[in-house]
């Protein structure tokens, strides 16, 4: 990959990141109006793609996101309010953006086809349509160059008091003219900049009649310029007078202190252009008269009273509670949080993902080669290298951990960008609906992160759209109007489980069954649980829903949720109750590589089961539990425990020969269900490197893996899950339910 | 360990009076001798242990453990209908790379002995006919002509194909599933959607 296509990808994935806290802002917008850190943050934004978007000349998105960028800074500069219809309108641009982006992604030159062109010029035109403090904004779409842009908004705001008005303040020293500097040579050049919004000339040291020197320059200027230029822009037009003139440069809406401190300077001097100095800061808003007044009377008070060291107006200003000691404070705070922020930012790392994957890889083998080594120093009894062996089988332990975990993302970020999409569909159905997360702070690994995307988004959809019941309807059956999607995820015995949950309608299993008979699914004689006919919901082709939606409906997407599901070696399964709500549950496995596992041997042959799912692990006493081996189950401490022999199992016998060594029974969970799995022997736990059995061994049953051992043999990774279901399956109606811990 | 790695292209082509040669591995499966593409073929390697997976078909010997890589094998025997095959000093695995949808798997053909590698003519390359061997017609690519005597060369991607083998796999679960409910009978019939 060229040097220019990887800095296109990193383009690419800055952008979308900075698109996705964009949304994220303008969404915090809506609940809290007032919060400036997010309003900063969509300003940045969009500043920061106008930007690199400029590096690699996508003029049009420079265009696009330029318009948008200033509207965001009046926003933030307080000189426009939001409300939730700019934010709707914010939020469309930030579509528009992506779209731009992805135009110039994908044809790098071409011109913008004429409905991205149309929905650009649109989307400008709202934006500037909302009323706000200045008066006219550059309404046309064309790209613009900066310095024109900057005009027209400078001739637009000449009547906006708080704009982007400088206050430079030239002194001209006396050789300037001799050493080749033209004050209106370096005007001029200002002026191509910028707007002169007025220019106050004076010469406090003209000396009089005939001991002016003409070649020199006695010549001050007091200038207020309105500009787009940072600070340092300014500075660069008066680079070559430096050395000739004092040149003081004042932001727009600087500390009052600032335009005092100036005031001062030249308070020694006439009075009348301190005047005239006041007035014009008074005109452009920098300072009130009264505080301009008060200020200059205390400083003549000082002056006059002789005093050698006249108070700085700084300290007038405090004690004059001409500042506002919490805006300080306020100040301070956030330069606090913003140099945590590059710091917290400075300690993220990126890293392809490939790299992981490999080191992952290799890791998996460093524990096999462990694995292998402690065999050999079993078999030839090296003690003293024992505890070294030991030792570094620790250390692979942590590093595989921690690797692992390199892995792992939180999924409370794809939780969060499901709020955009409640909120639309909200929208779009006339239903109030809030989006209530938790457990967002669970982390998994990251493709099942990506992978387990689209199928939430199908389960959120369904539940905004078939769930929730419109606000009238809510309301007739006394639930309060205002319904609520639950996102929930927690860990669980080395797995993850994320809930989608809603407080809606239900599922009417009368209606699905009805359904299913119609479609063939089930004949109309067939028992069915009420669990089984939820089930049914996962089989392609069925919907209750009488019309279809752009959403849903068409019956195609359970099915797919559960193929997604499964193929991540995942559950998924649903409850609900009529008339109160519906909770889909999916279950995913914790890591995909490796796992910390417990070795038992039956019949010569050596399986693992997931540590994480066993519960406990007892010698089984056959001559003095109550074993029913036609129903299956045990009783074991007065709980009602269904069995499985591994053995007979997997060779696929029913009946049981009895035999009269020692057996072992291990107790496994997953979710609510328990089993009991009966062996020869156990082994004690192994760190196992799952090796997937590949496509040929698809649906084997009870067997979810493979892992090689130190010794090179392969053993076996049993499925808990499935042996689970056949073990329940199996016991006898009479043994009632497992009884949950 | 006999080990055996054939990879690569066949650059050499015999020019003998613009004949077009291709190289076959020849072995023996029970008293047969087969041949398959020489290129077909990624590796030979001696059979080591080989785990038995349960609950699956008798042809499915079970997995190997592959320079870390878990490898399913085969038993050709028991796949072409025969006996099952009995392992001796001279069993050898075939390694095969089977393409399926884009991915391509690595799989292990159990056979009896691995004899030479021939040269066959294009022109000694017959089709198949349609009866008089016991072996399924479509496993069968062609028939190559050494000598005197013909020799069946097999199509083994087909016979190694991984569509059919997980599909027999689902077919041998529901079986098992009536074998192990043989003691069940108060309960209700099992259908296909009760797989467990």
């Amino acid at each position: 990959m060229s040097e220019y296509d990887a800095a296109l990808a990193i383009f690419m994935q800055e952008t979308e990141e900075l698109l996705a806290q964009m949304e994220y802002g303008l969404l915090g917008l809506e609940d809290n109006p007032g919060d400036s850190e997010s309003i900063n943050s969509v300003f940045r934004a969009m500043h920061t793609i106008k930007g690199t978007s400029g590096l690699f000349g996508f003029d049009d998105v420079v265009a696009f996101t330029h318009e948008v960028e200033s509207v965001l800074d009046k926003v933030r500069r307080g000189e426009r309010r939001i409300d939730a219809a700019l934010i709707s309108i914010l939020l469309n641009c930030k579509d528009h953006a992506a779209d731009l982006i992805k135009h110039s992604l994908e044809t790098e030159s071409a011109a913008l086809p004429d409905a991205l062109k149309a929905t650009g010029a649109d989307l400008i035109m709202q934006l500037a349509g909302t009323p706000a403090v200045s008066a006219k904004m550059a309404a046309a779409s064309q790209p613009v160059d900066h310095e024109g842009q900057a005009e027209q908004a400078a001739s637009a705001s000449n009547h906006d008091n708080s704009g982007d008005n400088w206050l430079i303040s030239l002194k001209f020293r006396q050789d300037a003219l001799r050493n080749g500097i033209d004050p209106l040579s370096f005007i001029s050049f200002l002026k191509k900049k910028g707007d002169i919004v007025a220019i106050q000339t004076l010469a406090p040291e003209l000396p009089v009649g005939n001991q002016m020197d003409p070649e020199s320059c006695y010549l001050h200027f007091n200038i207020i310029f309105h500009s787009e230029l940072d600070k340092q822009a300014i500075a660069d037009v008066f680079e070559f007078a430096e050395d000739d003139c004092d040149i003081r440069i004042i932001a727009p809406h600087s500390k009052v202190e600032h335009y005092l401190d100036l005031l001062q300077e030249q308070a020694g001097d006439d009075d009348n252009h301190v005047e005239k100095l006041g007035e014009m800061l008074i005109n452009i808003g920098a300072l009130t008269p009264n505080e301009v007044a008060a200020a200059l009377q205390q400083q003549k008070q000082a002056w006059s009273q002789g005093s050698a060291t006249a108070k700085p107006l700084g300290e007038i200003l405090v004690e004059q509670q001409f500042t506002e000691q919490p805006v300080v404070a306020q100040a301070l705070k956030k330069q606090q949080a913003a140099r945590e922020k590059t710091i917290a930012e400075a300690n993220y790392i990126r890293v392809d993902s490939a790299k992981l994957g490999q080191l992952i890889n290799l890791v998996g083998e460093l524990v096999i080669s462990g694995a292998a080594m402690r065999l050999m120093v079993d078999r030839y009894g090296l003690s003293d290298v024992e505890e070294v062996a030991v030792g570094m089988n620790d250390l692979v332990s942590e590093i595989r951990d921690t690797a692992l975990k390199l892995r792992m993302v939180a999924i409370g970020d794809t939780f969060s960008r499901f709020r955009r999409v409640v909120r639309d569909v909200s929208n779009d159905l006339h239903k109030q609906i809030e989006l209530v997360i938790t457990g967002g702070e669970t982390e998994l690994d990251k493709t099942v992160v990506e992978k387990i995307n689209d199928p939430l988004t199908h389960l959120v959809r369904n539940a905004l759209d078939h769930g929730i019941e419109p606000p009238e309807q809510r309301q007739a059956s006394g639930k309060p109007a205002q319904g609520t999607v639950h996102l929930n995820a927690y860990h669980d015995s080395g797995h993850i489980v994320v809930q989608v949950a809603d407080d809606g309608a239900g599922l009417d299993a009368d209606k699905i069954l009805a359904k299913a008979i119609a479609s063939g699914l089930v004949t109309a004689d067939q028992q069915l649980t009420k669990q089984e006919i939820f089930n049914l919901i996962f089989e392609a082709g069925l919907s209750t829903k009488e019309q279809l939606s752009n959403l849903s409906g068409r019956g195609v997407g359970m099915d797919v949720v559960r193929r997604n599901i499964e193929a991540l070696r995942g559950s998924v399964s649903l409850d609900s109750i009529e008339g109160r709500g519906t909770t889909v549950t999916i279950h995913l496995p914790l890591t995909l590589a490796i796992i910390d596992g417990f070795m038992v041997e039956t019949e010569n042959e050596r399986y693992i089961i997931p540590l994480g799912m066993i519960e406990e692990c007892v010698e089984m006493n056959s001559s003095e539990w109550e074993i029913d081996t036609i129903q299956h189950y045990i009783n074991l401490r007065g709980e009602v425990l269904p069995y499985l022999r591994l053995g007979d199992y997997f060779h696929n016998r029913s009946r049981h020969q009895g035999n009269e060594h020692r057996e072992s029974l291990v107790v496994v969970r997953f979710g609510q269900a328990k089993v009991g799995l009966v062996v020869d022997q156990l082994h004690g736990e192994h760190q196992t490197v799952i090796k997937p059995l590949g496509k040929v061994f698809e649906q084997l049953q009870g067997i979810s893996g493979a892992t090689v051992l130190g010794n090179g043999n392969v053993a076996l990774i049993l499925d808990v899950q499935s042996l689970i279901q056949h073990a329940v399956k199996r016991k006898g109606p009479y043994a009632g339910a497992v009884t949950p811990h | 360990m006999i080990n055996l790695a054939i990879e690569g292209k066949h650059t050499d082509t015999a020019s003998v009076a613009g004949d077009q040669f291709q190289q076959y591995l020849t072995f023996l499966v029970g008293k047969d001798n087969f041949g398959i593409n020489i290129l077909d073929v990624k590796e030979i390697i001696e059979i080591n242990n080989i785990t038995r997976i349960p609950k699956t078909p008798d042809y499915i010997r079970g997995v190997i453990n592959l320079r870390g890589n878990v490898v399913p094998v085969i038993d050709l025997s028991a796949r072409l209908d025969r006996q099952r095959s009995e392992i001796t000093k001279l069993s050898c695995i075939v390694l095969v790379e089977v393409d399926v949808h884009g991915e391509s798997q690595v799989i292990g053909a159990l056979v009896d002995q691995v004899n030479e590698i021939l040269d066959i003519a294009d022109a000694d390359i017959l089709p198949a006919p349609d009866f008089g061997t016991d072996i399924r017609t479509d496993f069968i690519q062609a028939m190559g002509r050494v000598d005197d005597n013909f020799i069946i060369l097999l199509a083994i991607n087909r016979i190694l194909s991984i569509d059919e083998l997980s599909q027999l796999q689902r077919v041998a679960n529901t079986q098992a599933g009536i074998a192990m409910s043989d003691d069940t009978s108060n309960f209700k019939k099992l259908d296909k959607s009760d797989e467990y």
